[in-house]
């Protein structure tokens, strides 16, 4: 009869196996990181551009650019263009962050050399139609309407307004007169101005040839397409708001989105690798402190969650979930509560060893495959930084002590001085 | 091409194994072959409760999720109108604790009465956040319950109402754990860097023991077909008026269902698809448009839907979506057809990068029939022809055999 109480052995992770990396340049000077690997024969591209809403001299104008780069070139029209992709099976994906803008295209390895020519044309060609442009504002029209329907959109809105400004790309809220305020003219000058080749970096990740590298130097190489880097010296002034509690009522609401959090460091700062590690503890994965209480103890929610963002001008420290309305103000004494814990507690050893292995294990797991290993490494070289500091993170977590967790609670998590924003 | 591997204990229980020696982690999935289709009417969105149970602690183990990310594992479940799976990922170096974790909860589950009072209310507030609280949050409820008048696929796995949840029974609980939960309506799938070998000592040590339950075969009642149009209006407050309309379509074994999934696609997937094209972009009828498929296993649901732009009348939305859907079987080109399938290759291909995806496929297929399927699958989807699309499209958006929800902004 096998002994079901004698529990398996748990073996440690010292460390990560990375991909190998390897980096070039284009002609142009675009620099270009390679990651050949896989089993199957499809092919990843990156294309990142420093082109987010960091620099937009208006609200939603990265976004509209990105979006309008894809509806239409010259000679091709948004529908010859979306058949092309979409004739070889290519799925290409935006995205606008605050920093950076880009496109993910993801293609079978057979096809990809079919559709890297309509790539650059999107990059040097797009022609910005009116009649499109007035669609696609329609419909992002429509879309707000929507969102402005639904309690977490409008308690995010809320939430980063109040700890940014409204003006500050991070607290920028959308309304609908900024519809009206943008032309397509805007949409040319931002696109010649941020997406050109000095603005701009490449990772390939899949399994590919000597051939393929050739190609995305003929085509993304051109030196007549090198432009100038964006402006480093852009700042936007941050203007929190005095008012901590917020509340938005909305009556036939049977639940409340609980929103709950400050500005906080970013990944520059020394401190943010072991703040991480704490923030995991409190709120960020399923076993955590808030979990455990507000939904696995109280049953208050389907999810609670916190989380640490890093963007390039500071960072968001927050907590949210969707609660019973009648339970809002418990879970936010509950919130508190749970802060308080991790201020003056310390961590008990069985649990910090369990954050310790999720988190290793999280690690392992972001970076299997080829192509998961370019998100990553994305977000590495989008803060300088090299395959070296990903080992160097898992050394942090591995060493990170009670009373350090102690400590960086106490340094980072006031209850009292953070925003606290309902809406239900 | 995914190889695999195939043990069976003396239990019942189907273990397959995918070795893929690129990958330090290890995929374990567990598919219990019985979901909401399965429930009594008056009890609905029991099996989806019990899933959240599931985590509540088994005999020897009383909190799965730690002992999990001990190991550095992450682990979560869904379940869906046919089935229940649950999945987990960690290092391969410590499969052992899946094994150990997934083998103590077949044995038997703890049934502490206040985790499924707690439960019952997580599971209260889940209903809430996704099918109340949400502009067309009820279209799911509304839509099914229109379509099915006898099959069990009327209900959502979330469940017809919150009292179902609310008034669950421990003594049910029990009597469907050792009704379905047992190794012989159980399909397993263990893929990444692990050894069949190793796989076939674990899975004997852990789950040989337990008992192998009874075979459950699914009598249900099959749906008759409709022969009348029915529509549902809802006045409520939505920001913008919608429309969904269902047509019935084969069951997932059938021969005509990569046929049809290739006629959703066409339809909705991609901004070169029919209905984006012309009803988004040139006739400017709708802001949003979207075509899906219910993915079940038993005679499923086609459904369109679109939310309509400023001064455009339902009756416009409706005859625009079928015109378009229609317009399908007569103008269908080569070059049409072949982009279909480039894209649908490029899919599977994709979804086969994951270790994860590749376990839990395994599971499906096997569960469907014969788990070497999944690599027929894109054959199957590249041998469609140009009349096969026509003829079956024809066949599916047959206006007597419709289902409409209409949602009028108030």
């Amino acid at each position: 009869m096998l002994n079901r109480t004698e529990v398996p052995d748990i073996k440690t992770i010292d460390s990560l196996d990375l991909p190998h990396v390897e980096k070039m340049a284009l002609d142009n000077g675009i620099p270009l990181y390679i990651i050949n690997s896989g089993e199957q024969d499809v092919v990843k591209l990156d294309f990142v551009f420093e082109a987010g809403k960091w620099y937009e001299p208006k609200n939603l104008l990265a976004d509209f650019v990105n979006r309008m780069m894809r509806e239409g070139v010259k000679g091709k029209t948004a529908k010859e263009v979306a058949d092309i992709f979409e004739f070889y099976g290519c799925n290409l994906e935006s995205s606008v962050s605050f920093t950076s803008a880009g496109f993910q295209l993801y293609s079978l390895s057979k096809h990809l050399p079919a559709v890297l020519p309509l790539m650059m044309e999107v990059f040097t060609e797009a022609s910005f139609p009116e009649d499109e442009f007035a669609t696609m504002l329609n419909n992002r029209k429509q879309k707000h309407t929507e969102r402005l329907a639904k309690n977490d959109y409008v308690a995010n809105r809320n939430f980063l307004s109040a700890m940014w400004g409204k003006t500050h790309p991070y607290g920028r809220v959308t309304e609908f007169e900024d519809f009206e305020n943008v032309t397509t003219d805007m949409l040319r000058d931002y696109y010649r101005k941020y997406y050109n080749a000095a603005n701009c970096f490449i990772i390939v990740s899949g399994k590919m040839d000597d051939t393929l590298i050739k190609s995305l130097n003929t085509i993304f190489g051109s030196k007549s397409w090198i432009g100038d880097r964006a402006p480093a010296d852009i700042e936007h002034l941050i203007g929190p708001s005095p008012q901590l509690r917020q509340h938005t009522d909305k009556k036939d609401s049977v639940q409340s989105t609980v929103m709950i959090g400050n500005a906080c460091i970013n990944k520059y700062h020394p401190d943010f690798d072991k703040l991480s590690v704490v923030n995991t503890v409190f709120g960020g994965y399923f076993g955590s402190r808030l979990m455990a209480n507000i939904r696995e103890d109280k049953g208050y929610t389907y999810g609670i969650y916190s989380s640490l963002s890093s963007y390039h001008h500071g960072g968001i420290f927050e907590i949210s979930a969707d609660v019973g309305k009648v339970v809002a103000e418990s879970t936010i004494s509950e919130i508190r509560n749970e802060i308080e814990l991790m201020r003056n507690d310390l961590i008990d050893e069985d649990e910090l060893e369990t954050v310790k292995n999720y988190l290793i294990g999280r690690m392992m797991r972001s970076i299997d495959g080829a192509m998961k290993y370019a998100d990553v490494y994305k977000g590495l070289i989008l803060y300088g930084r090299d395959a070296g500091y990903l080992n160097d993170y898992l050394k942090v977590i591995q060493n990170i002590t009670a009373n350090e967790i102690r400590d960086l609670s106490v340094r980072y998590l006031d209850f009292d001085k953070m925003y606290k924003v309902t809406v239900g | 091409m995914i190889h695999f591997e195939e043990i069976i204990l003396p239990n019942g229980l189907k273990i397959l194994v995918h070795e893929d020696p690129t990958t330090p982690l290890a995929a374990v999935n567990i598919l219990y072959k019985v979901g909401a289709r399965d429930e009594d009417p008056s009890r609905t969105g029991f099996a989806h409760l019990f899933e959240h149970f599931m985590f509540e602690g088994s005999v020897n183990v009383p909190d799965f999720d730690t002992q999990l990310q001990l190991a550095g594992g992450e682990n979560n479940a869904f379940t869906s109108n046919d089935i229940t799976n649950y999945y987990d990922i960690l290092p391969a170096v410590n499969l052992e604790t899946a094994f150990w974790l997934e083998s103590d909860r077949m044995l038997s589950l703890d049934f502490n009465l206040e985790s499924l009072e707690t439960q019952k209310r997580v599971v209260c507030e889940e209903f809430k956040e996704h099918y109340i609280n949400q502009p067309y949050g009820d279209v799911w409820h509304k839509l099914s319950a229109l379509a099915y008048k006898v099959h069990p696929y009327m209900w959502p796995t979330i469940g017809k109402e919150l009292s179902h949840v609310e008034n669950a029974h421990m003594d049910d609980v029990k009597a469907f754990f050792y009704k379905y939960y047992r190794p012989r309506n159980a399909v397993m799938v263990v893929a990444g860097g692990i050894k069949t070998k190793d796989v076939e000592k674990l899975a004997n040590k852990w789950f040989g023991e337990i008992p192998s339950g009874d075979l459950i075969t699914h009598q249900l009642p099959q749906e008759p077909i409709q022969t009348e149009a029915r529509v549902l209006d809802i006045h409520a407050d939505v920001p913008l008026n919608a429309i969904y309309k269902s047509y019935p379509m084969c069951d997932r074994r059938h021969a005509d269902y990569q046929t049809t999934d290739m006629i959703r696609d066409m339809l909705s997937t991609g901004d070169s698809s029919r209905l984006y094209h012309e009803l988004v972009k040139e006739k400017k009828i709708f802001s949003s448009v979207a075509a899906y498929l219910s993915e079940t296993i038993d005679a499923g649901m086609f459904i369109l839907e679109g939310k309509l732009n400023p001064g455009v009348t339902m009756e416009e939305a409706d005859k625009a979506l079928v015109d378009c859907a229609m317009g399908l079987a007569d103008t269908l080109s080569d070059s049409e057809l072949q982009k279909v399938k480039n894209k649908t290759e490029a899919f599977l291909i994709f979804s086969e990068t994951n270790v994860l995806n590749r376990a839990m496929n395994l599971a499906y297929y096997d569960m469907l029939g014969n788990a070497a399927d999944i690599n027929n699958e894109i054959d199957k989807y590249l041998s469609v022809t140009n009349n096969q699309i026509k003829t079956v499209a024809q066949n599916i958006f047959d206006k007597n055999k419709c289902s409409t929800v209409r949602y009028f902004a108030k």
